[in-house]
């Protein structure tokens, strides 16, 4: 099915596909120490997350494959940059730095000022981690729910609240904070924050999987906040400002987390079948189930990026893809165990990371609970099943 | 609404370390004080009753394994078999009712999770296949397959259960990592050795 994709959509996948070769063993050196990532930034890989997002003009070296020029603004370019990176190993991803979804939050939201100081600092001789700071302790990622709050103070304003399960967080240099100014979904801001201020603190939180992910507990005490860092807070309306970003960067991500567990899914079929190539009646047929669901369900998700990129944002859409290949990566990380016979987990210290790392793709960007909500929205109003 | 027992273990660490003496029991009931050694050879218990082994991942030092160990006779391991499935019961009972009374307490838009259908639906659904392994287990005659088939059923009831505390529960300090270890458990000890037989259940 992929065959359909655009000819310069095939050139990038092969690209990202020879940089991820070798990933797996940096991976389970992740997975030990989530600090070790700092030993790898010489990596192509890494340069590529390190751009996905950035526009050309701020990058020193773009990525150019053949007549093309990439930063990963399509959303299908970027998914299936990170689907193939996620096969190289999805924690290596995750730990990288760059923009990741703070990007997209900023290029949603941030004004011309906002966005070129943003991109002029991610695309700076240093690595830069950034984070994307919506869920809080008590309300989860409801996001007209947030109780993190931005205070005026003097000229400016001032950030008090918790944030929890936020990527790279206690290791970012940079990230946006959604909050609240006033009541009601109107009164939500984003904020780009810089870690450095006083007041920002930020620790990891151990995690079953997925620890290059870095999940981390923000504190957010009286940390100073300038007008000019709430985005758009100059250009945009209050109703086309921070919930609204919330939502558009958490539909604008899902294929592209979507990308990261299909990737993960892919790696754990292949390593099936390189450990058992002979395998036989059900099991087989097993395997094959699970490859079929793969391939229909990565169709799926290159088609919902594809109407993203052709500004046709279909909530329903979206959350289902991300639901059923989070499901599909569990699915077949437990398929994966039973297949390759007893005590496979504690033989198999790389199906065991797998094993770990693919129950993470539940929660990220929103639960399977609240996708199951969309799914109905799209059921009751005709439009997911059209 | 499901009580929870006060007297639990309230850290991480002392559920780990009461998770260990469970399993250290269910071996006592199969080889006293010995280890059951599965057919392929390995052994998982606290690293004070195995003695020598390497931790087991995850385990935070308080659980060890062995490898290329005798397995143990037929009777021995039927009797942990069916020990460890009551163990992986019990852990996510645990886990179920501490969901319970988790939702009860958090509010999304003035009212208690514990009120939407869908959660009910998931909390209903592992209640069931709680019951239901409850009573396959006591049925006579028990047999390595059908066993197995209890703990593939858990997993999944698990998975579900777990997605009730939202990310909470892919934290090291939540029901995640308990859970973990029952999974890791029945993939050394209720296993199929030839998996082409019973991946037809899937």
């Amino acid at each position: 099915m992929s065959e359909l994709l655009p000819e310069r959509a095939v050139l990038l996948r092969d690209h990202v596909r020879d940089a991820a070769t070798g990933l797996r063993d940096i991976g389970m050196e992740i997975d030990r120490d989530p600090t070790a990532i700092d030993r790898r930034l010489h990596l192509p890989a890494v340069a590529l997350m390190r751009g996905c997002t950035v526009p050309v003009e701020y990058v020193s070296s773009p990525l150019r494959i053949g007549p093309y020029t990439y930063d990963m603004s399509s959303c299908l370019e970027h998914t299936l940059t990170i689907e193939e990176l996620s096969y190289g190993d999805a924690g290596f991803m995750l730990a990288c730095p760059g923009p990741l979804m703070s990007g997209v939050a900023v290029g949603a939201l941030g004004d011309d000022k906002q966005r070129h100081a943003y991109y002029q600092r991610l695309a700076g001789p240093d690595p830069v981690w950034t984070f994307f700071g919506l869920t809080e302790p008590g309300k989860g990622s409801a996001a007209a729910e947030l109780e993190t709050t931005l205070t005026p103070d003097g000229d400016g304003f001032r950030l008090d609240g918790a944030k929890r399960y936020v990527g790279n967080a206690a290791y970012a240099q940079l990230g946006v904070v959604f909050c609240r100014r006033a009541p009601g979904p109107l009164g939500i801001e984003a904020v780009l924050v810089d870690t450095a201020e006083p007041g920002f603190r930020a620790e990891p939180i151990p995690t079953v999987g997925m620890r290059g992910a870095r999940i981390s507990a923000i504190t957010l005490d009286h940390v100073r906040v300038e007008r000019e860092q709430i985005l758009g807070y100059d250009t945009l309306k209050p109703s086309r400002r921070g919930l609204v970003g919330a939502i558009r960067t958490l539909q604008r991500f899902r294929p592209v987390l979507a990308g990261t567990a299909l990737g993960l899914t892919r790696a754990v079929l292949d390593h099936v079948r390189a450990e058992r190539p002979a395998l036989a009646g059900s099991a087989r047929r097993l395997l094959e189930d699970l490859q079929d669901r793969l391939d229909a369900t990565r169709w799926h998700n290159h088609a919902v990026a594809s109407a993203i990129d052709a500004g046709e944002v279909r909530a329903d859409r979206i959350a289902a893809v991300k639901t059923r290949a989070a499901e599909l990566a569990e699915r077949a990380t437990l398929a994966a165990a039973g297949l390759l016979g007893p005590a496979a987990l504690l033989r198999d210290p790389w199906l065991h990371k797998v094993y770990r790392d693919a129950r993470a793709f539940e929660f990220m960007e929103g639960t399977g609970h609240i996708q199951r909500l969309a799914v109905f929205q799209g059921v009751a109003k005709g439009t997911f099943l059209r | 609404m499901t009580a929870v027992d006060s007297s639990a273990p309230a850290t991480a660490a002392e559920r780990l370390a009461a998770f260990a003496d469970a399993l250290d029991d269910c071996h006592e009931r199969a080889v006293p004080g010995g280890v059951v050694v599965s057919r392929a050879g390995w052994a998982v218990a606290s690293a004070r009753r195995l003695g020598t082994g390497v931790p087991v991942p995850d385990g935070s030092g308080v659980l060890a394994a062995r490898h290329g160990l005798r397995a143990s006779g037929s009777e021995a391991l039927g009797a942990f078999r069916g020990a460890l499935l009551e163990l992986h019961r019990r852990t996510l009972r645990d886990v179920l009712d501490a969901a319970v009374a988790r939702l009860d307490q958090r509010e999304s838009e003035g009212s208690p999770l514990l009120g939407r259908q869908l959660v009910r639906g998931s909390v209903a659904d592992v209640a069931l296949a709680l019951s239901q392994a409850r009573d396959v287990l006591r049925l006579p005659r028990p047999t390595a397959s059908r066993h197995h088939r209890v703990h593939r059923e858990l997993v999944d009831a698990g998975r579900t259960a777990l997605k009730l505390y939202g990310a909470f529960g892919f934290t090291a300090e939540g029901p995640g990592g308990l859970l973990h270890l029952t999974e890791l458990l029945g993939d050394t000890y209720l296993c199929p050795e030839d998996p082409e037989a019973e991946a037809g259940h899937e």
